[in-house]
């Protein structure tokens, strides 16, 4: 039997997301994208169950990040890559293409998930959507 | 290996004519590995008479690995006859902290005024160490152990010796982490119980109870009994029993039990003083490792 299981950080923090009304994502250590809630998934544009988990290398191209100038912006400059590869709560703000096509603004507040002084085993982010500009 | 219960009460030692068939004292398990190693599970109130046992021997190494440092788990360290003996090794393993090595954090507890005398005043050597991140070999066994849902800092274990496999979770709240029917990988304690040969759990609460307790870090019967069913353990023990519930409950529980694990399990058992189970090589009375059970108590 394979049992192969993360974290209990990353447990415990993906059941903490699953309870909150704010839209919360869950990375792993590698930066692929492990749970998002139903708040989430209103900004996203789809459910987690019918996204399923996301490699960190598909990000870029599902969600085409980029900043209020519409420069692109590559997933390590993104809140919650900085907060995965700096180690560091970060907070910032960008646009992307929902997965249901619509474009959306958002702040994001993303902070590291260590189980241990030296062991980051993911990320959590906590993002608003920001109103229409008018 | 052979797996011996000096305790399975928790939070409280509970004595008394109500519980004399299942035990009064809180957590200690014995495990005589294949090479004659000596491994304890926690230090509750039945390691008293453990100690006792053991003095019948020549001194020599023990492992005793702490799932946390609440006081029904260490309780009993400062009646441990062999930490009071010269010529014993203890080594203990525990959960790591970022504030306080183990023996800092035990030495709370055995040190005044909760304790007369300090922990350095033991005659024995105590040597104190953090678990390791990966598994690794205590005489003959493989051990692994994980951060586990309880209140503060906790693990469970996961022991492999003469290819069988014991859990110990005594002290586990995985309905906190997710459902626990489905999605495995994201219940708590999951890997470590998965087809094991025993698993010793958490079962302090009723489910009438555990609504009004969640988030107290136990698990009710129910949630002990489907654990082990996702775990596709082969055999669950209740264990760490309420202070205040009497044999005669505890068996009303294990009926609730008994209904809800699989029909290809083995018959879950209530965990209780003098329980003594083989597992793996050397007991050659039962199939594919799990042991005959003999009752050596109450």
């Amino acid at each position: 039997m394979e049992r192969r299981q993360p974290d209990l950080v990353l447990i415990v923090a993906r059941s903490f997301a699953t309870k909150l009304a704010t839209p919360t994502l869950i990375a792993d250590a590698r930066g692929d994208l492990v749970y998002f809630n139903d708040a989430a998934a209103e900004v996203i544009g789809r459910s987690y169950l019918d996204v399923g988990t996301l490699p960190a290398s598909r990000w870029q191209e599902l969600f085409r990040p980029r900043t209020f100038d519409e420069e692109p912006l590559k997933v390590e400059q993104t809140p919650s890559g900085v907060a995965l590869l700096e180690r560091r709560p970060v907070r910032g703000s960008f646009a992307f293409r929902g997965l249901d096509g619509r474009e959306r603004e958002i702040t994001v507040t993303a902070f590291p998930l260590l189980s241990r002084p030296d062991e980051l085993v993911g990320v959590m982010s906590i993002f608003w959507e920001l109103p229409p500009t008018p | 290996m052979i797996v011996r219960v000096w305790g399975a009460r928790g939070s409280l030692a509970a004595p008394g004519p109500a519980t004399v068939g299942y035990g009064g004292n809180t957590s200690c398990v014995e495990l005589e590995l294949g090479d004659g190693t000596t491994l304890i599970l926690d230090a509750g109130s039945g390691i008293r008479e453990l100690g006792q046992r053991l003095l019948e021997r020549e001194h020599g190494e023990l492992h005793i690995c702490l799932t946390h440092l609440h006081l029904d788990h260490v309780e009993g360290l400062g009646f441990f006859a062999p930490l009071w003996r010269a010529g014993w090794k203890l080594r203990f393993w525990g959960p790591p902290s970022t504030t306080a090595t183990l023996r800092e954090r035990v030495s709370r507890y055995l040190s005044p005024p909760l304790f007369p005398i300090g922990l350095s005043e033991a005659p024995a050597e105590a040597v104190f160490e953090d678990v390791p991140h990966e598994p690794w070999r205590i005489g003959s066994a493989v051990v692994e152990a994980r951060a586990v849902e309880h209140r503060g800092p906790t693990l469970g274990y996961r022991i492999e010796d003469e290819g069988a496999v014991f859990t110990y979770l005594p002290d586990h709240e995985p309905y906190l982490t997710a459902s626990l029917d489905d999605e495995p990988q994201w219940i708590s304690g999951w890997a470590l119980a998965a087809g094991a040969d025993l698993l010793f759990h958490d079962s302090q609460y009723t489910e009438d109870e555990y609504p009004h307790r969640r988030g107290w870090g136990h698990s009710s019967v129910a949630d002990a009994a489907t654990f082990a069913r996702t775990a596709e353990v082969r055999r669950l023990a209740m264990f760490h029993h309420d202070p205040g519930r009497s044999d005669r409950e505890l068996e009303t529980l294990y009926d609730r039990v008994a209904e809800i694990v699989r029909h290809d399990q083995e018959p879950p058992l209530i965990a209780r003083e003098g329980l003594e189970i083989r597992l793996g090589a050397g007991d050659g009375a039962a199939p594919a490792g799990l042991g005959t059970r003999t009752d050596r108590g109450a």
